[in-house]
């Protein structure tokens, strides 16, 4: 995949997080993960959006989040992480829980799920460290 | 269980579910409850919105647009709440591609920016935005609206204005969906109105203006804003995959309208 990024969403990416708080390296490289991930979805017209969430995640856990989608749209979500987790998954779960069905791309710590809803509403993001150790991550997502 | 051994387990779940014809497991209610949200993530961008407006057919974005707004609010929580909205309209004056438009936004949302001391950095995006409108840039206006208002919400949360950063949210969530109603009620069509469900948005919203401290929640205005919140909550939670009537777009739109019209008033307070 091509890996290009809009100039001014990663600017507004690292902007958003500067009056955030300090971020570590490895939030750094887990951000620089998901961008470039998500970066290959804008050469297919998705604009990503200027905000993300980061964290990290350990073994046996995930993290669940929250994102509000409108019908009609068709999204990415993409997360990047760093070492040592080795294999990461996305699937996104609709409001009442129920998984949805989506289109995956996974590369080891990278992964992305895309999907376009038939009802506006509230989803559920769930990322997954299938293999690896407790590493940060970054989830980011697009839409067109 | 091991990570590996475990998503082995889940596939070999979900397999069997598929040949017994049982739906897979559920996230549980607690959960989801206790999901990741945050301003930057949970809400949409009045962008998103309108990209999901236009797909049925391009609607009268020219007859969205309103008159300026006034500039010189004194209270600062009425001025978050009207910064939000003009960020909104610089949306509509984008799909609209009304460069002028743009650009007389793009000064108001400076002149409004100034009022709350933001950054130097916030402020020389009215410089960027006039340039990509003299030029029809039309994506990069978009994207230069949507860091505006982050860069806003983190000058705020540098200067401890943490309070104002939801109603920034707020004023355009609520000028988005008064846009986006006002050009359903125009052309009505199911696939357009299906956009406007979004309760548990609202109900977010809602939970996020009530965290905010006692003297900003305490504002006349505010009040007001919160208290009509949980009825729009109740108009923009439509069955799913049922689209709401013309009549029910027309509800919402009265409801937020009603509520622009006491944002954008003077002498609030």
């Amino acid at each position: 995949m091509k890996t290009s990024m809009s100039i001014f969403a990663a600017i507004g990416l690292a902007i958003t997080t500067t009056f955030a708080a300090p971020e570590s390296d490895t939030e750094v490289a887990a951000r620089k993960a998901a961008l470039d991930l998500a970066g290959a979805f804008s050469n297919e017209g998705f604009k990503m959006r200027d905000g993300h969430w980061s964290g990290t995640i350990k073994p046996k856990e995930n993290a669940l989040i929250a994102v509000n989608l409108y019908s009609g749209n068709q999204y990415w979500f993409s997360v990047g992480a760093t070492e040592p987790a080795k294999k990461i998954a996305v699937s996104v779960y609709d409001e009442t829980g129920k998984l949805v069905q989506t289109e995956g791309y996974s590369e080891g710590d990278k992964a992305a799920a895309g999907f376009s809803p038939t009802s506006s509403g509230q989803y559920y993001v769930l990322v997954d460290l299938v293999e690896g150790n407790e590493s940060s991550v970054c989830f980011v997502y697009s839409y067109k | 269980m091991k990570p590996v051994r475990r998503f082995v387990v889940i596939a070999f779940l979900l397999g069997c579910c598929a040949v017994i014809g049982a739906e897979p497991p559920r996230l549980p209610a607690d959960q989801m409850a206790k999901a990741i949200r945050n301003d930057a993530i949970s809400i949409p961008t009045p962008g998103e919105l309108f990209a999901a407006l236009e797909k049925p057919g391009k609607p009268n974005w020219v007859g969205q647009m309103r008159g300026p707004i006034g500039t010189n609010y004194k209270n600062r929580p009425q001025i978050a709440l009207n910064l939000g909205s003009l960020i909104a309209d610089g949306f509509i004056a984008v799909e609209a591609k009304d460069s002028q438009q743009v650009k007389n936004i793009g000064t108001d949302i400076i002149k409004l920016a100034k009022a709350l001391g933001v950054s130097e950095n916030v402020l020389s995006r009215g410089n960027s935005i006039n340039e990509f409108a003299e030029n029809d840039e039309w994506d990069a206006l978009q994207e230069e609206l949507e860091a505006t208002q982050n860069e806003v919400k983190s000058s705020m949360q540098s200067h401890r204005d943490q309070d104002l950063i939801i109603l920034v949210s707020v004023g355009g969530w609520i000028r988005g969906t008064q846009a986006v109603s006002a050009a359903v009620m125009q052309n009505y069509d199911e696939r357009a109105a299906k956009v406007l469900r979004q309760p548990a948005l609202v109900s977010f919203i809602q939970s996020k203006l009530n965290d905010i401290s006692p003297d900003v929640r305490d504002e006349p205005l505010i009040k007001e804003v919160s208290g009509q919140l949980p009825g729009i909550e109740k108009l923009v939670a439509f069955p799913v995959g049922k689209a709401p009537s013309a009549d029910d777009v027309r509800k919402v739109n009265e409801a937020v309208g009603k509520i622009m019209s006491q944002i954008q008033a003077k002498d609030t307070k």
